[in-house]
């Protein structure tokens, strides 16, 4: 790592040797990552209303998928269980995709720096990317809530998208954690 | 992996570094003392909403002030939390986004820009719910939720999300520019 020009005013000297950085394709998936959930929280605290709305229509739009009966007690509970699922989904994807992005930020970082091979890298980098989609899952499955209901919302965004990005990332830092081990011993 | 041809990081500015590892600081000093002072704070809380019994809608009834208090008192302690995320979250989000911006930002004006707004947004943010939770026994509720709004989130927030969205974008200009190069 190196600063912008060593002895310039305000540039500091953190390490003496320069530190590859990873393609920038894949600091651009972090950086939207990070855009997304950022921009997700301001979503859910000043359009908390409009939100809520929107799932209401869209659970009132899905009726036999939610297995309205037509009783107004129970049908009003299923109605607020499915938004609070969905809401749910909204902050799971803020949290995550915060928390996913600079995961695949530093850990990308790292496979830049310290992995030799250029194959492994990119074996490393598909995984890791695929990984950092991971809180995509989670609009998924809010939306699922909404359009096939609250169970089969879930299973399906969990099973078909959470799952194997959850899969890929897990195997990427794996990976990461091997070759760093071997370059080692 | 060193030298060659290989494309390198630039460190950002000193300042934007010690700014948010300033933030990651006080986000575990305050995790730290929301756990050792818990009692201490809550109490000061509690004595603070009491003594503004017009402000929360006290009414002289043990069973409904109980139930109004513990309601603010949860939101004060949830503040407190939120701060303690936020602010670990929020330094690493400047030191991985500023880096990109002082590495890939080719104009030192934009890269500037960018990184101010970055530091300036990700560490002013997460204060905004130090100023919530503190302003909940002075303001009740919404008036302190609506003042640490408009006084900190909106401004700081919306500095992180445009400057985020600018180097998304000169980030994908960037890609294109090089491939056409």
């Amino acid at each position: 790592m190196t600063n912008a020009g060593p002895g310039t005013a305000g540039s500091f000297l953190i390490m003496s040797a320069t530190v590859t950085r990873p393609p920038l394709a894949v600091v651009l998936v972090a950086l939207v990552m990070l855009a997304l959930g950022e921009t997700a929280g301001a979503a859910m605290s000043r359009l908390k209303p409009e939100i809520q709305r929107y799932a209401a229509a869209r659970v009132a739009a899905n009726p036999a998928a939610h297995g309205f009966s037509g009783s107004a007690e129970y049908d009003d509970e299923v109605r607020e269980r499915a938004i609070f699922t969905a809401e749910a989904g909204l902050s799971f994807f803020h949290l995550h995709g915060e928390g996913v992005g600079l995961v695949l930020f530093f850990a990308s970082a790292l496979v830049a720096a310290r992995v030799p091979r250029r194959r492994t890298r990119g074996v490393l980098y598909l995984l890791l990317v695929a990984g950092g989609l991971f809180p995509l899952g989670y609009l998924a499955y809010g939306a699922a809530v909404l359009e096939l209901g609250r169970d089969a919302g879930i299973e399906l965004a969990e099973r078909w998208i959470l799952a194997p990005l959850g899969v890929s990332a897990i195997a990427g830092l794996a990976g990461l954690w091997l070759a760093l081990a071997r370059r080692r011993a | 992996m060193t030298g060659g041809d290989a494309p390198t990081w630039k460190v950002p500015p000193r300042w934007v570094l010690l700014v948010a590892v300033l933030s990651i600081v006080a986000a575990e000093v305050g995790g730290g003392a929301m756990a050792r002072y818990k009692v201490e704070l809550t109490r000061w809380a509690r004595a603070g909403m009491q003594a503004r019994p017009e402000v929360h809608g006290l009414v002289g009834v043990r069973d409904v002030d109980e139930r109004i208090l513990d309601e603010a008192l949860v939101k004060f302690d949830a503040g407190l939390r939120l701060f303690h995320m936020h602010a670990e979250g929020m330094g690493l989000v400047i030191i991985a986004t500023s880096m990109v911006a002082a590495t890939v930002i080719p104009s030192p004006a934009a890269s500037r820009a960018i990184i101010a707004l970055l530091t300036a947004g990700g560490a002013g943010y997460p204060v905004g719910y130090l100023v919530w939770s503190a302003l909940i026994p002075s303001y009740g509720l919404e008036r302190a939720k609506a003042l640490a709004e408009w006084l900190v989130w909106v401004p700081f927030g919306s500095a992180t999300i445009v400057a985020l969205w600018c180097l998304v974008g000169l980030v994908a200009w960037s890609m294109l520019a090089r491939r056409r190069a």
